[in-house]
């Protein structure tokens, strides 16, 4: 395992791998860095991040997306082989993932501190910001992490929160905040505003990568984000406190440091969100920017957020599957692996073994009575254990042959969905369902299942040696 | 594409029509771009975008809003009430 100290050395690391694009020609902060980012998405598998440093207007601005826009990239993040597999991706973060906790390495100085601006703040100037998509309400940064504590308990580590979190550019020193009650920021926010206090914040910008997979996770309310970064890493995570007390990563490019002002909302949106279509618009809290410090010649990371598959997807892909996998697998040891990748997990493939009759249906219903769950796992696809869950093909066969819908779906009606699925009626309830695609077993004695095919005696030995041959081919 | 900066500012907001609108911003190099929004819906726009961000008349229907909508929006997340009260 490695811990990269900051975002410059993990690209050094995707140009050693070739999975960066420099691309120095004058581009137009719109239409032309979200075409570009589209159009990247659209291309498939293996992409490369892209850093563009010459946008129109500014002198000397760096704008970086698709850090984290293939396996490829995922799989450095995670210092893993770059031709690492998706299953293989999984079991590696489950396994550092229940290594939970690590430890923070705490010290007094990091490079964003070399440039301070505390008056006539204005990002617009100070950032590359541009529209991402032609109907959003306005300039995103959308790959922030956003870092707060608990007014109530303000010295508890433990409930720290750091978050990915979109923030609207309203003015030269203001943003909006997309804080939906299941987030763990708003939870600090309704303490502060009970309180009729404003609620102090660090936004940190242009990280390594790991910090940005754990805001993106799901974790539990006592879980702290830098300790999972610290495992996911095999090192102690560093990070510097602010004035107010915030610890923010010691290697980002940006860091803001404002307040969520209390007992304001405001009109915020549309944004293009992950289901693939906007969001409408809400009256959103209001943050007020006090203070930037960032590096010297600082990078301004986004992800491109379209239908889907973008950035985005990766970044929800494990993140998702082994919370999911490991509240799963804490209720039924059977669990083998837990495919989430589909739009945040509204759609799960769970594979697992089945302990008898009936099995694989409990286990779809836990799948959806998980936390992240609550809010996802609309459709849940349950396979046998020898199915690899990230292998469609695999998942199809299962489907075609070991479903039979008069006995294998479940409709279960009304059930709580998050409020940016489309498909909720009302917003924020649906019907889900459980499609069981393992195979019948006692007492349930449905089919006529036969012997199911398997492979010739030295089938491995053959794989192994056809990989190594075909390898050699492409050098 | 004009890479140019109106020396006024534009007449109302390509989003939902209202008229006072503010300069923003401009860019750091200057003369290329300059960044108004609306204080009315909060809309931002740079000069130099594609003219369905910019110009009222082909501003998308599907996202035009209108003034009075405005305070209707729903609240997320709910305001407490102040403990003790």
């Amino acid at each position: 395992m490695r811990a990269y100290k900051d975002l410059r050395e993990f690209l050094g690391v995707l140009e050693q791998h070739r999975q960066l694009l420099r691309i120095s020609e004058q581009v137009m902060p719109e239409p032309d860095l979200g075409a570009a980012a589209c159009a990247l998405a659209q291309r498939g598998l293996g992409n490369p991040a892209l850093l563009f440093d010459h946008v129109a207007g500014y002198a000397d601005a760096q704008v970086l997306m698709s850090v984290h826009g293939s396996w490829q990239n995922h799989a450095l993040a995670l210092d893993l082989p770059v031709d690492a597999t998706p299953k293989q991706q999984f079991f590696a973060f489950a396994e550092r993932y229940q290594q939970y906790p690590g430890t923070l390495e705490r010290v007094a100085q990091a490079p964003w501190q070399e440039v301070v601006i505390d008056k006539d703040i204005d990002l617009y100037r100070l950032m590359p910001l541009f529209r991402l998509n032609r109907g959003d309400g306005g300039y995103f940064i959308d790959k922030p992490c956003v870092i707060s504590r608990d007014p109530d308990d303000w010295d508890n580590d433990d409930v720290e929160n750091v978050g990915v979190y979109r923030l609207q550019v309203k003015g030269p020193d203001r943003l909006g905040l997309q804080a939906v009650p299941q987030h763990d920021i708003a939870i600090h926010l309704a303490h502060a505003e009970a309180r009729g206090e404003d609620l102090p914040i660090a936004i940190s910008l242009g990280n390594e990568p790991v910090i940005t997979l754990m805001g993106a996770t799901p974790m539990l309310y006592t879980q702290l984000e830098y300790k999972m970064a610290a495992v996911m890493q095999g090192a102690p995570y560093r990070v510097v406190k602010t004035a107010k007390g915030l610890d923010v990563p010691w290697g980002a490019e940006f860091v803001l440091e404002g307040r969520i002002l209390g007992r304001q909302r405001e009109a915020e949106g549309p944004f293009g969100e992950f289901p693939g279509y906007y969001s409408g618009c809400h009256l959103y809290p209001v943050i007020q920017i006090d203070r930037v410090s960032h590096r010297k010649n600082p990078i301004y990371d986004a992800v491109y957020v379209g239908r889907p598959w973008t950035e985005l997807d990766y970044l929800q892909a494990m993140t998702t599957s082994v919370p999911l996998y490991v509240q799963l697998k804490e209720a039924y040891p059977e669990i083998v692996a837990v495919n989430a990748l589909y739009t945040h997990g509204l759609v799960v493939v769970v594979a697992t073994k089945t302990r008898y009759g009936g099995f694989a249906k409990a286990v779809g219903m836990r799948t959806m009575t998980t936390p992240h769950g609550l809010g996802y796992a609309k459709i849940v696809i349950v396979v046998d254990a020898d199915v690899d869950p990230f292998d469609l093909n695999q998942v199809m066969w299962a489907m075609s042959v070991k479903v039979n819908p008069a006995g294998d779906v479940m409709i279960l009606p009304n059930l709580s969905v998050n409020l940016l699925d489309p498909a909720g009626d009302p917003t924020g309830v649906v019907h889900k369902m459980i499609i069981d695609a393992t195979t019948p077993v006692a007492p349930d004695r449905r089919g006529d299942y036969g012997e199911e095919l398997d492979q010739p005696l030295s089938t491995e030995a053959w794989r192994r040696k056809l990989d190594a041959l075909i390898k050699g081919m492409a050098t | 594409m004009n890479i140019a900066t109106p020396a006024a500012l534009p007449a109302c907001c390509p989003r939902c029509r209202a008229a006072r609108i503010e300069l923003r911003s401009s860019s750091p190099v200057p003369g290329v771009w300059s960044v108004y929004a609306c204080t009315t819906c909060l809309y931002a726009w740079r000069s130099t975008e594609p003219a369905e961000n910019t110009d009222p008349d082909q501003y998308p229907a599907a996202f035009r809003l209108k003034p009075e909508d405005l305070p209707g929006l729903p609240v997320i997340p709910a305001i407490p009430p102040l403990r003790g009260k």
